[in-house]
């Protein structure tokens, strides 16, 4: 007989849903019939070069940022979550010819791979259309799991870019990454540590930039004011679009920044070399 | 006291239609899941259709044979044929569409559709205005009118992993097809999304779309029941007699059979 507390009792039992999801993602139905899913559950310390990357991809990217203090808040609390990666080589058709990927058949999508197989933000391209799809179907099954055994989750981009980098689950050209907990509400969603890091003039100003026209006066003028502060009719703001060499440059420099950090958590790079980290 | 009948067979009589009935509402529910499945940055993007009634189901089957027979190439000609007689033995189908993969990319630069750190393998293979994207010439070279932002395809993904989740849980038998998907896109279902996929549903003792005899196109149910209402005709026309004076069990004067004994 024992005593469990229960938050700590339900926060353990996330590696066995994340077992479970990983089950469920592997009897996903499929419309190729073979994707060639790979899975990996990382937990614990195991996790830590991923979230110092997503830190280091943060410093220009908003999205990344959000992503890396989540996982560091939780990790500070002791609550760290397991990630179900969920991987596969898509650059691999089925042979069916569709055009989805832009080639006429699939034998030209495979010479021009085979000369052109090449990395983006977070995935290798080019892809086959249908294992795309398929992938996405493996991904949802492993979601709806997690959402069946009320877990708290999200499938996250930024973490299985990471781990592609950082040579996980190799040879696939795409690899998502499955938090599953920690227990709570609504863990990945309005986030508790995000507080700290965004004030209410950034979080206006983001919402300002994605929806300018909510705040947009008359435009019959040909050149309407921004309502940016109560009495928006004074001192009016305009819009200018522009492009932003300094934000360039800071983004390019972030890139190498992120770019000798995976060096050297992969042992290419020598740790001594550089003393600001 | 009404009372509803089930029975899966004979097919499209009164009792197998209350089952497909139930069947529409899962179906119906399927939409809800596939809606609320998580997208890339909770964008909304799937559009859904669902066919339901014998002529409806026969029309789509028929567009999948078309397609085996006059443009896909030969190694799908027979899972499209098999696939169309799944169609027949089927009680619904939900279509899944994504509008947004031709129409309205990501732009997020991740690499699946060219490997490259932005966006220009698809917007320098498609008409576009400043990166936004003209649909309106129609016309395809290919079966898909490609290239497409992969990462809104992914999305589809979800949309049939959630549909097919939900049937699953209430022991619906389900299977996502690219055949009936296209022979669906072609008939207008998902009229705005340039990849679709449809599921087929069916409520059955035999799940109708696993162990698949060869050349299943001619071998199926519906072709054997049909064989044998054409055979039993002709076969009860031989050893016919007139029952209400004669048994055929006992010995007959005269006849070749009983005079050896």
């Amino acid at each position: 007989m024992a005593v469990y507390d229960g938050y700590e009792a339900a926060n353990q039992h996330l590696l066995e849903v994340a077992k479970a999801c990983a089950a469920a993602a592997a009897k996903a139905p499929l419309l190729t019939g073979k994707l060639g899913l790979r899975m990996e559950i990382v937990t614990g310390e195991d996790l830590e070069p991923m979230i110092e990357v997503l830190e280091t991809l943060g410093k220009t990217s908003a999205f990344q940022l959000h992503d890396a203090t989540a996982f560091r808040s939780y990790k500070e609390e002791g609550i760290l979550p397991p990630i179900l990666l969920l991987g596969a080589d898509l650059t691999q058709p089925p042979m069916w010819n569709c055009g989805g990927c832009g080639f006429p058949t699939c034998g030209e999508y495979l010479e021009y791979v085979s000369r052109n197989k090449s990395v983006g933000i977070g995935a290798y391209g080019p892809s086959c259309l249908w294992k795309v799809i398929d992938f996405g179907i493996a991904c949802d099954y492993a979601c709806a799991c997690a959402a069946q055994h009320k877990a708290e989750a999200r499938i996250l981009f930024s973490v299985g870019a990471v781990s592609l980098f950082l040579n996980r689950l190799e040879g696939c050209s795409f690899i998502l990454g499955l938090p599953i907990g920690p227990v709570g509400q609504n863990r990945w969603f309005d986030r508790l540590p995000w507080t700290k890091v965004l004030g209410y003039e950034q979080r206006m100003m983001t919402q300002l930039a994605g929806a300018p026209n909510l705040f947009m006066a008359f435009s019959g003028g040909g050149k309407p004011i921004l309502k940016t502060k109560p009495r928006w009719w004074e001192d009016p703001t305009f819009m200018k679009v522009e492009t932003d060499e300094e934000f360039i440059a800071a983004e390019a420099e972030g890139q190498a920044e992120v770019y000798e950090k995976i060096m050297k958590l992969a042992g290419v790079l020598d740790d001594d070399e550089d003393d600001d980290s | 006291m009404a009372r509803i009948h089930f029975n899966e067979w004979p097919l499209y009589s009164p009792s197998d239609q209350n089952k497909k009935e139930n069947v529409l509402m899962v179906a119906k529910l399927m939409v809800n899941a596939a809606l609320t499945a998580p997208f890339t940055g909770g964008v909304h993007g799937c559009e859904a259709e669902i066919a339901y009634g014998q002529k409806e189901l026969e029309k789509i089957a028929r567009e999948m044979e078309r397609l085996a027979h006059e443009e896909q190439p030969k190694k799908l000609k027979k899972p499209f044929l098999y696939e169309a007689a799944m169609v027949r033995e089927s009680d619904a189908i939900v279509f899944l569409g994504n509008f947004r993969a031709r129409n309205t990319p990501m732009d997020a630069s991740c690499g699946l559709c060219g490997g490259e750190p932005d966006c220009s393998f698809v917007y320098d293979r498609l008409p576009h205005f400043n990166g936004v994207v003209d649909p309106t010439d129609r016309r395809r070279k290919t079966t898909i009118n490609g290239p497409l932002c992969m990462l809104r395809a992914h999305d589809l993904g979800y949309a049939v992993g959630s549909a097919l989740w939900l049937a699953s849980t209430h022991f619906v038998d389900a299977k996502p097809c690219y055949s009936v998907g296209l022979a669906g896109r072609n008939l207008d279902f998902c009229m705005d999304s340039e990849i679709v996929v449809g599921i087929l549903l069916a409520v059955a003792a035999k799940n109708p779309y696993a162990d698949i005899p060869p050349e299943y196109h001619l071998t199926n149910m519906n072709n054997l029941v049909d064989s044998l209402r054409k055979i039993a005709v002709i076969t009860r026309q031989i050893p016919n007699h007139p029952y209400m004076i004669f048994d055929p069990t006992k010995p007959v004067e005269g006849r070749q059979e009983d005079k050896e004994e």
